[in-house]
């Protein structure tokens, strides 16, 4: 594939589009829209620097941009937080970057019918300090809350913490607003008004348009759900003795029928044991809880406080240990803030080094959660001993069904990795790594990611293999919108749409 | 590591590891609570890019030329710090913290050094070589006058204490110290001011000239062992930082100096019924937490322990967590290098003011209320920016007149 530079002609013309100001060349701006988090190739950085930075911010200035692209058959990368764990953000084959972080504007806030609707570049952190004055929010909750941008959101088709009870972020984006590769700039969602749930005309296109990570398009405007702020929220946290009985609670209290159950987050033993080696605000547990449940309920306050007594009976009653107030409370509420802290790692002689975090995201069925765990810890041990840059931080597992506890579940194993080690083949070993762990949940019927997207390399060869026919469609998609593959090429094996 | 020349080299070794602490997670928590961001969304003037350019200078992609300009794009507030999950979670265990002030700081006086410099911190670093205060525009500023806002009210020189005034305060906002220096006086405190006050040297240093600073705070220093002072009491959160932060750092041990806070001391001679407050002051404000207190100093109760203390007043309070992602624009020098942005910065704090429907926004930090007060003439209705020390005067009962901007 040639690498296609950006000339000083159309940089000119990018200049009259969205004005000189907003059109960025110099080293640092380029270099730093490439960073995505950890593990960034450090030694390989400036492979994959773009051409030129654009920051627009209407839709008729990224549909004009998109046209220019498209006309030079220029590759063209939307970028978002460029928080995304899976490399969407990246511009493998360099060319022109649309950031669109300018694009925050609230544009309405419908009370009446129960929707916002936003420029693409907002946080959502930043989205709900608005609404709060209104006794609405917009929940839409992964971990990554404060950082992340709602563009980003629809183009990893992400994961919310508190799903259960409110879905995820394709089933709280109502309809959107998109420039298509070759600049049109069109309307998807259910029905003709913006703000309908369900409809049954045409295609359900809103779904193609969910985690295509910037290969079918740029969202330049989205309409999202407005709900109710909770009156009550309960967070419980539970201590068990082993792995096995903390799995089948789990079990036990996702199958319970409890509407207002929002997550239930099952932490393994290992996991325990990463939390427990050195960090402070992990509250001293006794050494017999070697599993921890995590749950939270969300609703009105007669709801939740009744909601809130059965799923401590059940907890109970299948061996869990409520952890007090304290634990849950203070747990629940950082959590947003428990992910990525480097620092943590340990190298096999226990020395500390700062280790960056990467979290491998399979959605998998609740039947094989043992046996994925197994195999995936079994992985991890082997890189670690023959590479001394790896760390096992331990899995969890999240219910990932929208609306209902007990579907299946979004299961993480999160490894250390010394960045500042990478060279090219301790950076191999570890796409290896990865490459082995998706493998895994392929085999028991699972899928390489549950929210991040498989972008990253490791990733992204299987896609094929799990799509199935269903890769054929998306060849014929991918070129039917994108005649010229300029959105965000490279990714998802989506090349293979133009070898024939 | 394929940095390019010395000083560079010495630079990266010394805040390497810092740097990969935020580039190995950066996941960017930092970057809406950082108000420059909030209001230019640019990645460039992000916390975060402030790190990944030193990892970058490490592999020889970036060098000071290059990234000079972005690290203009910071008020130093330190709202980053706080909000970054390695301060929040590993900080404490591993005594480490991700310092991004400091690096700013740093990186300001590498490109100083390197002989890179930005016109109007030039600019405004040499007008001070003369005038040896901040050079505060249309005000005729000289050691003649430096002391001129303390007329008719008697104050001695030198002593055990004494009165720091920031040059803002000195030249262009009088009513703020006059009603410090009164209250103080009524609540039977002794004091009394330099022989010759210069700059703290802070703004010198935050725009990155180190060496002139330095020469600030060694006369500042010589001054007030001349004139016996043992403890200084600050008016201002920036002089505060300077004071606790810099001047230890070039003096090491030798710096014996007391310091003390002005609202730490009002609070406190108000809770000792020292200050009496009994006249109502009918208003209804809100207090901007100053970032250098707040955010860097910790200090949020005393202020809010006074307003509560003025009969009359019906007080809305943020919480100062909530107040880390506000800011005024006014420090770290950024206003003169970056007014269009900084003047947005203070429109959104007041925006948010007027939001909770008050008359008057109190703020603890003269240097804040030139542009606040700017802003806040602009909104309808107006608010109005008082200073805390104002406010409690007013309540004591004193006239301390001087001028407001
Ligand atoms: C600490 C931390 C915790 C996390 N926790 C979670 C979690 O709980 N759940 C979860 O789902 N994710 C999580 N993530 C991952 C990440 O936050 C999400 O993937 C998020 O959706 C990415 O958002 P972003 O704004 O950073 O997008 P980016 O990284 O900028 O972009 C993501 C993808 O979207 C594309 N894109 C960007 N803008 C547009 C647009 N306008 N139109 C079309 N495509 C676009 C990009 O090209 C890219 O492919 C976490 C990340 C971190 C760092
Ligand atoms: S400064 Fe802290 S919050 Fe910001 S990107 Fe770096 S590590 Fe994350
Ligand atoms: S100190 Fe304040 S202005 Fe500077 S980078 Fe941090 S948050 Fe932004």
């Amino acid at each position: 594939m040639s690498v296609v530079t950006v000339s000083d002609a159309v940089i000119e013309e990018l200049k009259g589009i969205v004005g000189p100001e907003y059109v960025l060349i110099d080293k640092p701006a380029r270099y730093n829209r490439t960073r995505v988090p950890a593990p960034f190739p450090v030694h390989r950085w400036g492979d994959y620097v773009p051409d030129v930075v654009v920051l627009p911010a209407t839709a008729e200035e990224v549909s004009e941009v998109v046209k220019l692209a498209n006309r030079f058959k220029i590759p063209i990368v939307p970028r978002a937080g460029g928080t995304g764990l899976a490399d969407g953000a990246v511009p493998l084959r360099r060319g022109i970057l649309v950031d669109i972080k300018r694009m925050n504007k609230i544009l309405e806030i419908d009370l009446e019918d129960r929707a916002v609707t936003v420029q693409p570049g907002i946080n959502m952190l930043k989205l709900n300090e608005e609404l709060k004055k209104y006794g609405v929010f917009y929940p839409d909750d992964p971990a990554s809350y404060p950082c992340s941008i709602v563009a980003g959101r629809i183009g990893t088709s992400g994961f919310s913490l508190i799903s259960s009870r409110y879905g995820h972020t394709r089933d709280l984006v109502m309809s959107m607003q998109v420039v298509l590769p070759t600049g049109e700039i069109v309307e998807v969602g259910d029905g003709g008004g913006r703000k309908l749930r369900k409809s049954s005309t045409g295609f359900q296109l809103k779904h193609l348009f969910m985690g295509h990570q910037g290969t079918l398009g740029i969202c330049t405007e989205a309409t999202l759900e407005l709900v109710p702020r909770p009156e009550a929220e309960f967070a419980a946290f539970f201590g068990y003795r082993d792995f096995e009985a903390a799995y089948k609670s789990t079990g036990a209290m996702t199958k319970s029928g409890l509407a207002t159950l929002a997550a239930v987050v099952l932490f393994d033993d290992k996991k325990v044991q990463y939390l427990r080696r050195d960090d402070e605000a992990y509250i001293p547990q006794p050494k017999s809880v070697n599993s921890v449940i995590a749950t939270a309920i969300y609703g009105v306050e007669d709801e939740v406080r009744a909601a809130g007594k059965r799923l401590l009976r059940i907890a109970k009653e299948t061996g869990g240990k409520y952890l007090g107030d304290e634990v849950s409370q203070g747990d629940w509420a950082s959590r947003h803030d428990r992910y990525a802290t480097p620092l943590h790692g340990r190298l096999l002689n226990g020395q500390v080094v700062p280790m960056c975090w990467h979290c491998e995201d399979s959605a998998i069925n609740y039947s094989v959660i043992p046996k994925v765990r197994k195999e995936w810890h079994s992985i991890a041990e082997r890189y670690i001993k023959k590479y001394e840059i790896f760390d096992d931080w331990g899995c969890f597992f999240y219910t990932n069904a929208a609306y209902k506890p007990w579907g299946d579940y979004l299961a993480e194993i999160d490894i250390g990795i010394w960045e500042q080690r990478l060279n090219e083949e301790n950076w191999r070993a570890w796409v290896e790594c990865k490459r082995e762990i998706t493998q895994v949940a392929l085999k028991y019927g699972g899928s390489i990611t549950a929210c991040h997207g498989s972008t990253r390399e490791g990733d992204a060869e299987f896609v094929p293999v799990e799509m199935k026919g269903g890769f054929e469609v998306m060849k014929r998609i991918k070129k039917a919108l994108d005649p010229n593959n300029i959105m965000n090429p490279g990714k998802n094996m989506l090349d293979k749409a133009y070898e024939d | 590591m394929a940095v390019n020349n010395n000083l560079q080299q010495e630079f990266v070794k010394k805040w390497r590891d810092n740097a990969y602490g935020c580039f190995t997670s950066g996941h960017k928590f930092c970057r809406e609570v950082c108000p420059v961001t909030q209001v230019t969304r640019n990645e460039n003037h992000t916390p975060t890019a402030f790190h990944a350019n030193i990892v970058a200078m490490e592999q020889g992609a970036l060098s000071i030329e290059d990234i000079a300009q972005d690290y203009v794009n910071c008020t130093m507030c330190g709202a980053c710090e706080l909000r970054c999950p390695n301060t929040l979670f590993t900080g404490d265990f591993y005594r480490h913290r991700t310092q991004t002030v400091k690096v700013v700081k740093a990186m300001r006086a590498l490109a100083v050094q390197s002989g890179i410099e930005q016109p109007n911190w030039k600019r405004w670093v040499e007008a001070t070589v003369d005038k040896k205060s901040e050079p505060v525009l249309d005000v005729p500023i000289n050691q003649d006058n430096v002391a001129a806002w303390a007329k008719g009210l008697d104050l001695p020189i030198g002593g055990e204490t004494i009165l720091f005034c920031d040059c803002e305060a000195a030249f262009y906002r009088t009513s703020v110290p006059r009603a410090t220096a009164m209250l103080l006086k009524k609540a039977g405190i002794k004091f009394g001011l330099m022989r010759e006050q210069w700059c703290c040297g802070g703004p010198a240093a935050e725009m990155g000239y180190t060496d002139h600073a330095r020469v600030f705070a060694e006369h500042n220093l010589a001054d007030w062992r001349a004139v016996g002072a043992k403890r200084i009491i600050v008016l201002d959160p920036h002089d505060y930082i300077t004071f606790t932060e810099d001047y230890p750092e070039y003096f090491g041990e030798d710096f014996d100096i007391e310091l003390v806070y002005i609202t730490e001391l009002v609070a406190d001679l108000i809770r000792r019924k020292k200050l009496k407050l009994t006249k109502p002051i009918k208003r209804v404000v809100t207090y901007h937490d100053p970032c250098r207190l707040n955010k860097r100093k910790g200090i949020f109760e005393s202020p809010r322990e006074i307003l509560r203390s003025i009969p009359g007043l019906t007080f809305k309070d943020v919480d100062h967590v909530t107040q880390w992602s506000y800011c005024s624009g006014a420090g770290g020098g950024f206003a003169v290098e970056r007014p269009k942005i900084a003047e947005e910065i203070s429109r959104r704090r007041l925006a948010k003011a007027a939001e909770l429907e008050v008359d008057t926004l109190v703020s603890a930090c003269v240097w804040s209320e030139r542009p606040l007060s700017a802003r806040g003439r602009e909104l309808k209705p107006k608010v109005e920016v008082r200073d805390l020390m104002e406010l409690v005067a007013e309540s004591a009962g004193l006239d301390y007149g001087g001028v407001k901007v």
